[in-house]
């Protein structure tokens, strides 16, 4: 889950990106406070990493985006998931969970298997 | 805050947005630290730590923003575009009569420039497809080619020790490479009992194809060396073509025999697919080495001869030597070695330096084809541009009524929000896909034309030339339509476009057809103008086409001096079984006999060049008393003749007397007969008969009669000064005839007599090859292809012309009687009957007719000029065919404009008064 550098690796925080923006449109920082909560600030070491993969989702066409007024009425850039976004999302999801599976099936293993 | 980043303002939108982004990023950051008690610069500082390398992010966003925007108005642009097509595509069917005649126009116009420029092209224009064609130079006249001149040593064409000179001596070329006919080639593929074949051939010398660089596709080619062992290297290179037609590509054609004049030839190798020779407009199908010439034809031995002249050559110039140096060069060098082995008078005809020398650039090859129909096809060329402005004028006027009508449509979907740039690309691209469909037609018009062409001006059997479509014409071309079609449909449907919408809306088209075609009279309407234009460039066609028909038709009738209805033509290659003195005068007389025993066949004598026949000698000739004041005087045209010539062609002896049998075994023969042009030239008191004169050189002759001109080669022109000597004869010092031609007098239509003269050849010699039995009507024909073939080229560019002035005029008028219908419903009322009404429209079409004509009389003059040198007995103006063109184009005219205006005579003026 994280390469040698000690950041996210790249599909993985595109991934948790996705999950962050599928309860509606959220900006930047939110997202980052998003996966800061649910991975208690392991995972984002930097967040700079963050807005290139916002972007280069966007140009993907997973993402679509709108300027807008945040809380304390700032302009804030808003991130969406488009319907391409939505899906890859779940087939995101679903083949981590298939992933996460086998993994943990392997590594629960009792005894070894016959040859 | 905003300039956080201290970013340059220059970097453009996106730039700013990712600035303000990252910017929010860390202003919020820094609020959060400063809320959890950070002092303002720490919680900066740490904002900026936790957010990692700001540049690089930044960066990597901006390029992918861009990314981005790049791919989303590319897929903008491309939708609609496609759309735009689609709707174009819709909109043209929805008027699939109006498409139909704008694209077969166009069609028209582009095929028909195309073609010509495909021809001009692969004729004039294109280099040999050898390495470096600029380093050829040519020797010899090229348009001479597959010809053989017996009898005098010549420039135009060249001898093979004449050519072994020039190549051992001249400094200006690393080679030159010599090649000539072959007559006729009687060939086996296979074994004795295989069936003759007659593949056309070119002797070559042995460093042609390394000369020219062509390499080979199966095998080798001639290496250089063929030419070491006289008549020893029984060899053929064959062309890809013929490889193709007669092996079927079959690779085990290297090394098979071909049986060729009774000699075995080994085929040694195919040439390159691209190399069609060094003749443009002949095809080659075998190369053979030219020193094997005698082996073949042992019974004209020509190798040696420095007076049978019937090599082309091309040299190719060493680096940094120019064409006009090797000129400089090579014209002492022939001279002197004319000089030095010609007969006495005939070097001093060099020596006077006056003699034409073919010597130039070799880089398009030779070609006969060229020479004959250069000045036709620019003709031609000149024709097709016009009938292409025509086209333009023709198209233009549709669009242009068009785009008045759609000047509402316009104002409606612009009234609904649509942007006018949008319309205009719109319009643009329907103006592109109709170029585009008439410029995909005229493609298919261009090749199926360009082909025609060939064939036609082959006189049925297409004129070898490989085509390539000249695409730089079809693009100019389509250019050319695209910007009419641009122009005329976009400029008015804009400018309806622009008019206020309600005004357009309440009154129909009514204020926009007055701008464009003219709202009574007030300024130069458009439509008016454009089919003025039309009617003037068709005059220029017409007239044009009208010369040249009458030029044809006076060509036709030309008094021949002979019986032009009653002769029958038989060629006969006697060389095939080397028929030559007592057998061949053996052979003649049998021959004369039988088929002089045909009923019907009132008189049949012979010779050897025949009339209308394409071969013709030339000689030199000295008369005492006469002195020539430049070479060209020396030279006459002679044929040699059997008894009752005169009689036997109808033609007539106006002094002394026609040959006769005992003529024929006179020795030596030493009589001649002089034609009257020759009679007159030589011995302007009218003296010749009795007098002698010296036949190149040598002979002494006694002139024994002066027989009229007659036109036996060529329709056009003077005819030739000529001299005739008795075919049968035993003096060495004429050329033994090398051809025989029968001429049949008949009683009745000579083409029923043509299977019984074959009949009564094959009963005397089975074998004898019979090259043509013709009536000379059918060789006259063919001798004048080329006239035929532009005069009716232009004839039908010039009812092409006529028929869409006519297509112009009739939508034009029936457009202005629809705008009038509510006045002429008017004057009906009021008392006008249905001859006024027609009257008032022809007036106002005739109008526009004249002034069309007068400026395309104008115009004709100067253009028909370019004519001049291919008409025959009619003037560079010439009334009749302007009146001709005049009439023509005033009764199709009338015919365009009387279906309208009757119309407008049945207007009833209630009708006419409610639809105002």
């Amino acid at each position: 889950m994280l390469d040698r550098d000690g950041g996210l690796l790249r599909g993985t925080l595109d991934v948790l990106i996705l999950k962050a923006l599928s309860w509606g449109p959220r900006h930047g920082y939110a997202v980052a406070e998003w996966i800061n909560m649910v991975t208690d600030g392991d995972l984002l070491v930097e967040e700079g990493p963050l807005y290139t993969a916002l972007h280069r989702l966007e140009r993907n066409g997973w993402l679509a985006s709108e300027w807008g007024y945040s809380d304390n009425n700032r302009r804030a850039k808003y991130y969406q998931l488009s319907r391409e976004g939505k899906q890859e999302l779940r087939a995101e999801v679903s083949s981590w969970e298939r992933y996460a599976r086998a993994v943990g099936k392997a590594l629960s293993a009792a005894s070894p298997a016959q040859a | 805050m905003r300039r956080v980043f201290r970013i340059p303002f220059s970097r453009g939108h996106i730039a700013r947005e990712v600035d303000d982004e990252l910017a929010f990023h860390i202003e919020m950051r820094t609020q959060r630290l400063i809320a959890a008690g950070w002092s303002v610069d720490a919680a900066r500082a740490e904002a900026f730590r936790q957010f990692g390398d700001v540049t690089n992010v930044r960066d990597d966003c901006v390029i992918m923003d861009q990314q981005r925007e790049r791919a989303m108005s590319r897929a903008n642009l491309f939708g609609e575009l496609q759309q735009d097509v689609v709707y174009a595509f819709r909109t043209l069917r929805r008027n699939a009569g109006f498409t139909a005649v704008i694209v077969a126009a166009l069609a028209l116009g582009i095929g028909a420039n195309t073609a010509i420029f495909t021809l001009i092209d692969a004729v004039i224009v294109r280099s040999l497809g050898v390495s470096h064609p600029e380093q050829l130079v040519a020797i010899g006249d090229p348009s001479r080619v597959s010809s053989m001149s017996q009898g005098s040593p010549r420039t135009d064409l060249i001898s093979v020790p004449l050519f072994n000179d020039i190549r051992r001596s001249s400094r200006s070329f690393s080679g030159v490479l010599a090649s000539g006919r072959t007559g006729r080639l009687d060939a086996r593929v296979g074994d004795a009992a295989a069936e003759l074949e007659h593949p056309r051939g070119r002797f070559v010398s042995a460093n042609y194809f390394t000369l020219l660089g062509v390499g080979a596709s199966r095998g080798r080619v001639f290496d250089g060396r063929e030419d070491d062992n006289v008549g020893g290297s029984p060899v053929a290179t064959i062309s890809y073509g013929y490889w193709t037609r007669r092996f079927h590509n079959d690779p085990s054609v290297v090394g098979r025999t071909i049986t060729i004049q009774d000699t075995k030839v080994t085929v040694i190798g195919v040439a390159r697919e691209d190399f069609t020779g060094e003749i443009v407009g002949g095809r080659t199908d075998i190369w053979l080495p030219m020193t094997m010439h005698d082996a073949l034809f042992p019974n004209q031995r020509i190798l040696d001869d420095r007076m049978t002249s019937w090599l082309l050559l091309l040299g190719r110039l060493n680096p940094g030597v120019t064409a006009d140096q090797a000129r400089a060069e090579l014209i002492p060098l022939i001279s002197r070695s004319i000089v030095v082995n010609a007969p006495a008078a005939t070097a001093n005809a060099f020596t006077a330096g006056t003699k034409t020398w073919y010597i130039g650039s070799g880089a398009k090859g030779f070609s006969r084809v060229r020479a004959t129909f250069e000045a036709p096809l620019f003709t031609l060329m000149i024709g097709v541009a016009l009938l292409l402005c025509i086209i333009c004028a023709n198209v233009a006027n549709l669009l242009l009524a068009r785009g008045i009508a759609r000047g509402r449509e316009m104002a409606v979907r612009l009234a609904l929000g649509a942007a006018r740039n949008r319309l205009v690309r719109q319009l643009l691209t329907e103006s592109v896909v109709l170029a585009g469909l008439g410029a995909g037609v005229g493609l298919l018009v261009a090749w199926w034309g360009s082909h025609a062409l060939l064939v036609l001006a082959g006189d049925g059997s297409a004129i070898p030339v490989a085509l390539t479509l000249d695409m730089r014409v079809l693009f100019f071309t389509l250019l050319v339509s695209c910007l009419a079609v641009m122009l005329f449909g976009l400029v008015p449907a804009l400018r309806a476009s622009r008019v206020e919408l309600a005004s357009t809306m309440r009154s129909s088209a009514q204020s926009l057809a007055g701008s464009a075609l003219g709202h009574r009279g007030q300024r130069a309407p458009l439509g008016k103008l454009l089919i003025a234009g039309q009617v003037a460039l068709s005059v220029v066609l017409l007239v044009g086409a009208a010369m040249l028909v009458r030029s044809l038709r006076n060509v036709q009738s030309v008094e021949l001096g002979l019986d032009r209805d009653h002769l029958l033509i038989v060629d006969l290659d006697i060389n095939a079984h080397g028929y030559t003195g007592p057998r061949l005068a053996s052979l003649v007389h049998t021959l004369r006999d039988r088929v002089a025993e045909i009923p019907g066949v009132s008189l049949v004598t012979y010779s050897v060049n025949g009339i209308f026949s394409g071969t013709e000698s030339n000689a030199n000739i000295q008369v005492a008393g006469f002195v020539a004041r430049a070479p060209e005087d020396s030279s006459i045209a002679y044929d040699q003749i059997g008894p009752d010539y005169a009689r036997g062609i109808g033609g007539r002896i106006v002094q002394g007397r026609d040959f006769a049998a005992a003529d024929e075994s006179r020795y030596p023969a030493g009589i001649a007969i002089l034609n009257e042009s020759a009679a007159r030239f030589y011995f302007p008191n009218g003296n010749a008969v009795g007098q002698f004169v010296h036949f190149n050189d040598t002979t002494a002759m006694q002139i024994v009669g002066v027989m009229a001109d007659t036109r036996d080669h060529q329709l056009a022109g003077d005819p030739d000064r000529r001299i005739y000597f008795p075919y049968v004869n035993t003096d060495t010092a004429l050329t033994t005839a090398g051809s025989l031609r029968l001429e049949v007098l008949t009683r009745g239509e000579p083409a029923a007599l043509v299977q019984q003269v074959r009949k009564a050849v094959v009963a005397v010699d089975p074998s004898l090859p019979i090259d043509g039995v013709d009536p000379l009507t059918t060789l006259m024909k063919q001798s004048i292809s080329q006239e035929r073939l532009v005069a009716r080229l232009a004839t039908s560019f010039g009812a092409l012309a006529l028929l869409l002035a006519g297509i112009g005029l009739y939508g034009v008028m029936t457009y202005a009687i629809t705008r009038r219908t509510g006045e002429i419903g008017l004057r009906a009322a009021l008392g006008a009957n249905r001859a006024d009404v027609i009257g008032m429209v022809l007036f106002d079409a005739l109008r526009l007719v004249g002034a069309g004509i007068v400026v395309g009389l104008i115009l004709a003059l100067p253009s028909t000029r370019l004519l001049r040198a291919q008409l025959h007995g009619v003037g560079a103006v010439d009334p009749a065919s302007i009146g001709v063109a005049i009439v023509v184009l005033g009764i199709s005219a009338v015919v365009a404009v009387l279906i309208p205006a009757l119309r407008a005579s049945r207007v009833s003026p209630i009708v006419a008064l409610r639809a105002e």
